[in-house]
């Protein structure tokens, strides 16, 4: 049978909608989306002043609440049980729903999610988790609004992204064109260690290159940083940008290596036993960059520094 | 079980003391940090890492291990073979990653003797 | 199997990127050393360790990688979570050791990195 290829890619956009939603869910707090200052009543108010009040602002549950915190929430059910009945006169303290659901403000959304999901309820009020006050109302159209905003940004950042990319080259006038970007490394300090190739993966993915090409950058790069926080008094990473290749060139100024070839064995290393309790010093950096590359050099001059480049085509 | 039972088992080859292959192995450790190790690993344990500085041994001589597999196809540097020759610890070659290693060691009735 | 299905057999905990504890993973690695894992762990893949510090972050940021577990109920300083939650990347850890671990999922049918 033919494969439908517009069917798969539904099934893919779906797929990707829906793991974006619960991503958001997580993410998101519930007052991103809840209406503040929603429209609250005191327990004393009367049944027949709620209704009024419920058909002027057209809603469909009311908080109560005296002096900030929820006493209970009384519903348009509630309200339409007391007009049915005989009863005449009555308080909302005596016909709203005691047993009340709250969420807080700062929970996540899938809390919310998950709370509408097992009571059904249409409404919750939001309090203040550091008050216990009444911070506003969250209900089901809040949150399918809240999130439907958020993707529409979310959209439109990653269409101008897109463009960005894949038209950079070419709006470019130029025989030649490069894109250099430098990042400074510090020798010794391992807690920032990476940054630098952290910074490079980040701005090659926004440049548009495919995630294959910039996966082998960004390990190379790394084992680069790397060395040059290990082993010297620090240098600079530098990754040139062509629309054929990219040369990365990672240059210290430190004591050197003094056999270059030695060096480049897989297991070789001069690390400390520190070095390796912290995860690095087998000796497969330099290898590991000589493995993602396409064409790798290494000067050494001992007592001076070190320049390690290599070019990955794009 | 001992380790030559087990070296045939997951296809490992020893690089030192082929004569100390009817040993026991009490238990098993998966670890390449030493210090790790040190704290951690009992005695009689069979100890899967990707390390081959000669540090290891002087870690499994201390721990009383029963040997080393060396995974990912790696080889003991020269001065660890004869440090370990020397101490009687057997060194185990395999070509697969500590996950495979492991995996088959636990499925033949190995446990981790620290949560035995 | 899920990052969500190898939490529960691990008896473990969620540190960070819970969002993505439904995405599957079929591939692991177990390694404490960084250089290791950078060069043989394919993208997408699981990584177990012992290694607890901020480079764990960062190598699995570099290669790709689903997700980190952490044996051995490390503790991690919160400038590591941080770091990972930057990086949407799920951060699980485990009490049992690196040995248990591995023997668990191997036995559930992952597969390792070669």
């Amino acid at each position: 049978m033919e494969k439908n290829p517009h069917k798969d890619s539904d099934r893919d956009t779906r797929a990707i909608f829906i793991s974006k939603v619960q991503e958001l869910a997580y993410e998101m707090k519930v007052e991103q989306v809840m209406t503040p200052n929603a429209v609250s009543v005191p327990p004393e108010m009367r049944m027949d002043d709620l209704r009024i009040l419920m058909q002027k602002e057209r809603i469909s549950g009311v908080p109560v609440v005296t002096g900030g915190a929820v006493q209970g929430l009384v519903s348009i059910e509630d309200l339409m049980n007391y007009l049915a009945s005989d009863e005449k006169g009555r308080t909302v303290a005596e016909k709203m729903s005691k047993k009340v659901t709250t969420v807080f403000k700062d929970d996540p959304l899938t809390r919310a999610v998950n709370l509408f999901d097992m009571t059904g309820f249409g409404r919750f009020p939001v309090v203040d988790r550091g008050t216990g006050k009444l911070a506003g109302v969250i209900t089901k159209g809040d949150i399918v609004k809240g999130f439907l905003k958020r993707l529409e940004v979310e959209y439109h950042e990653e269409e101008i992204h897109r463009y960005r990319a894949s038209h950079f080259f070419e709006d470019i006038v130029a025989d030649k064109a490069t894109l250099t970007f430098h990042y400074g490394v510090k020798g010794g300090d391992f807690a920032k260690a990476g940054r630098a190739s952290s910074g490079l993966k980040k701005t090659l993915s926004r440049l548009g290159i495919k995630p294959e090409v910039i996966r082998r950058v960004a390990i190379a790069s790394y084992e680069a940083e790397m060395n040059m926080v290990i082993y010297s008094k620090g240098g600079r990473l530098s990754a040139e940008v062509t629309p054929e290749i990219i040369k990365v060139t990672a240059t210290d100024v430190g004591p050197g290596i003094p056999d270059v070839e030695k060096a480049m064995q897989p297991g070789y290393s001069t690390a400390s036993p520190w070095v390796r309790e912290m995860g690095f010093g087998a000796g497969m950096g330099l290898p590991n960059i000589k493995k993602c590359s396409d064409h790798m050099v290494v000067n050494s001059v001992v007592g001076t520094g070190t320049t390690v480049e290599f070019i990955i085509g794009v | 079980m001992n380790l030559s039972e087990i070296a045939e088992a997951l296809n490992l080859s020893a690089r030192t003391c082929k004569s100390a292959m009817d040993r026991e192995v009490g238990g098993g450790y998966a670890s390449d940090l030493l210090s790790d190790v040190m704290g951690r690993a009992r005695k009689g344990d069979v100890w899967v890492t990707m390390q081959t500085h000669q540090n290891v041994v002087a870690v499994a001589v201390l721990k009383e291990m029963a040997a080393i597999i060396i995974v990912n196809g790696r080889e003991p540097e020269s001065d660890t073979a004869q440090k370990a020759e020397e101490e009687g610890i057997p060194l185990l070659v395999s070509a697969e990653p500590t996950f495979e290693v492991v995996g088959k060691l636990y499925s033949m009735g190995i446990r981790a003797s620290s949560d035995a | 199997m899920t990052l969500d299905e190898i939490c529960r057999l691990l008896e473990g905990e969620f540190l960070s990127g819970q969002a993505k504890r439904g995405e599957e993973v079929s591939i692991v690695g177990a390694t404490d050393l960084m250089s290791d894992a950078l060069a043989y762990m394919k993208p997408k893949s699981l990584l177990l360790t012992g290694l607890a510090n901020i480079q764990v972050v960062r190598t699995a940021e570099m290669a790709d990688l689903k997700a980190v577990c952490f044996v051995r109920g490390k503790q991690l300083e919160a400038s590591v979570i941080e770091e990972a939650r930057s990086e949407e990347l799920p951060l699980m850890r485990t009490p049992f050791p690196m040995f248990k671990a591995c023997g668990i999922l191997w036995q559930k049918g992952l597969n390792p990195c070669f």
